[in-house]
């Protein structure tokens, strides 16, 4: 790998680390302004689904449903948030799939671990980051989240992958 | 005290678990009630299997279960579809492990029988051991046994694990009009399964969900905190005069007022079924789609289509194991798997010959109301879990029922209305229920 090689891959992983530490630290609005204005987060329910349009999937949300679930962390009448649960997210094997026209394709793999009142879940996939910007100014344009188990029984979740 | 709970089930005295206008806790908590539900009512009346267009081709089949039992709907080579019980004939192993798929023949895993779509046994290795034996080929338990009863409504396939009992027809009743506005919403007359499916599970008893998609009084407070939510934070963001998107527009109706849900009204017909809505739901203000309309009116005809879309009902559930929306054509399934352990499944409806949008928005519906990681369902889930926790408490013995007790319109054959807000909807349930529990064994 070459030297500006090794520099875009450390700044790419760094930024997918600082986004999975604001997830686990509950930075709602720093993590929401990671994203782009049109920036789309997409959790598919089925592993070759083609598109979230004519297929279900787990999350489909843009900038406006983003804010609703945002908000809806605050809100005191979010009964399935109280006690509030937290997260953990471990991210490996990062790879840059390509770098064209400014636009980043990232593939990684991540495991997360959440716990609620008397309730833990671990939750594992892939992630595939569309970045737009450079260095530390990256803002993501699409989040794709593919969970291993996402085509079975499923418990509820309210965080984000 | 009352001592009602032998948890071998011989002497539950089901007769009085249940009241015109109150239920006992145990209902829901008891583990030795649920084997008998799963004996008296899942083992013994209709269950929804399936939708035909799962199986549309030769060798085609989709798995899932009955009563926990694995069953599985075939199309075989005559055409007809067939719904057996998913296991061999020879040592009982399930004879299709996934959930879906298209076969030549059954093969088995483990011996080699093999069996055609119809369930009848086609070869079995070695064949020869079996001459001279009172069991062979030919003996009429070589073949997959089919389940004792099945039949189809407009496509909608349902199987009864016992040999008597109503029809399908006779048993949907009333209901069977909420499966005709659905396939007539169709330009084609046809819907097929289409868009993927949602499961998941929850931690709480099978009839809490059944007996919510008709509380109207649960929305304005369950949903406040994605609902309300929402038209705050779209009238923020996008200003009070622009156009609502098609999200907002599913999820606002939600925190409707009580006097909204109260007007949409309940009706509930024999065996535990019903509805709320009729006139109107919270699928009624949805944009019109362009192309729609026309297209409707060029199959149907101005005055029936006008007639079909007067029809707007919100839940109409088919007891114990599905309920359909039919205005915006999505279904879901329930499988209880224990006592506080239940299966829910989401699937999507292309109304044929409609604009794709019909089902792109059934789609988007889906994501925001019945996914896993949804907005709106979770809070659902958090009140049926804290309701299967609280009931462990010894501190009440009886739920009530009793809003607008004695008030149900009497509108004939089987057929009760109320005003929205009443318990009309559990009363009924819960009457099919016992019903069902003091049949005694099959």
């Amino acid at each position: 790998m070459k030297a500006d090689a090794h520099a875009l891959h450390y700044a790419v992983t760094q930024f997918l680390y600082h986004e999975a530490r604001l997830l686990d630290e509950q930075r709602w609005e720093e993590w929401g302004a990671l994203f782009t204005e049109d920036g789309i987060y997409w959790a598919p329910a089925s592993v070759d689904q083609p598109d979230p349009i004519n297929h279900v999937s787990l999350i489909y949300e843009d900038g406006l449903l983003r804010k609703v679930r945002l908000a809806r962390y605050k809100g005191e009448n979010a009964f399935a948030l109280q006690p509030f649960p937290r997260s953990t997210h471990l991210i490996g094997n990062v790879m840059i799939d390509s770098d064209a026209a400014g636009v980043l394709e990232v593939t990684s793999r991540f495991v997360m671990y959440e716990y609620r009142r008397d309730q833990k879940q671990a939750l594992a996939g892939e992630y595939k980051h569309t970045l737009t910007g450079e260095n530390e100014s990256f803002r993501i344009k699409r989040k794709k989240v593919t969970l291993v188990d996402c085509e079975g029984p499923r418990e509820g979740t309210s965080l984000y992958f | 005290m009352t001592t009602l709970l032998d948890r071998r089930g011989a002497a539950i005295d089901v007769d009085a678990l249940v009241e015109p206008n109150r239920v006992h806790r145990s209902v829901y908590t008891d583990p030795a009630i649920f084997e008998l539900e799963m004996e008296r009512i899942w083992g013994r009346t209709w269950i929804y299997v399936g939708h035909e267009s799962q199986v549309k081709e030769p060798g085609e089949y989709y798995a899932t279960t009955i009563a926990r039992q694995p069953v599985v709907m075939t199309r075989h080579e005559d055409g007809k579809i067939y719904v057996l019980f998913n296991r061999c004939a020879h040592k009982g192993a399930q004879l299709v492990g996934d959930r879906c798929g298209k076969l030549k023949e059954f093969r088995c895993c483990y011996h080699g029988w093999r069996f055609a779509m119809d369930g009848k046994l086609l070869s079995v290795p070695l064949e020869n051991g079996y001459a001279d034996q009172p069991f062979n080929k030919s003996h009429a338990d070589a073949n997959m046994r089919a389940a004792p009863r099945y039949d189809a409504y407009r496509g909608f396939v349902f199987a009864s694990l016992a040999a008597d009992g109503p029809d399908l027809k006779t048993w949907l009743g009333g209901v069977a009009s909420s499966i005709d506005n659905m396939v007539d919403r169709a330009p084609d007359g046809e819907l097929e399964v289409a868009g993927g499916v949602l499961r998941y599970e929850q931690d709480s008893n099978w009839k809490f969900f059944l007996e919510n998609l008709n509380d109207l009084m649960h929305p304005m407070v369950v949903h406040q905190s994605s609902s309300l939510t929402a038209r705050v934070v779209a009238k923020r963001e996008l200003g009070a005069d622009a156009p609502t998107p098609s999200a907002i527009e599913i999820i606002a109706p939600f925190t409707e007022s009580y006097t909204f849900f109260d007007e949409m009204g309940l009706h509930a017909f024999n065996y535990g079924h019903g509805y709320s809505g009729g006139k109107t739901s919270i699928h009624a203000k949805y944009s019109d789609v362009s192309e729609y309309n026309a297209r409707m009116e060029k199959a149907y005809g101005a005055e029936r289509v006008k007639n079909i879309f007067s029809v707007n009902r919100h839940n109409t559930v088919f007891y114990p194991s599905a309920t359909i929306k039919g205005a915006i054509q999505t279904m879901r399934v329930v499988r209880p798997l224990a006592v506080d352990r239940t299966l829910i499944e989401s699937w999507t409806f292309r109304l044929k010959g409609a604009p794709d949008e019909l089902l792109q928005r059934s789609i988007l519906y889906c994501n925001l109301i019945n996914s896993s990681a949804n907005l709106v369902g979770p809070d659902d889930q958090e009140a049926y879990r804290r309701q299967q926790m609280g009931l462990e408490s010894e501190g009440l013995t009886w739920i009530n029922m009793h809003r607008d007790f004695g008030k149900d319109e009497d509108l004939g054959e089987g057929h009760l209305y109320a005003r929205g807000s009443s318990d009309l909807a559990f009363r009924n349930q819960f009457k099919a229920w016992k019903h069902y529990m003091s049949q005694g064994a099959r």
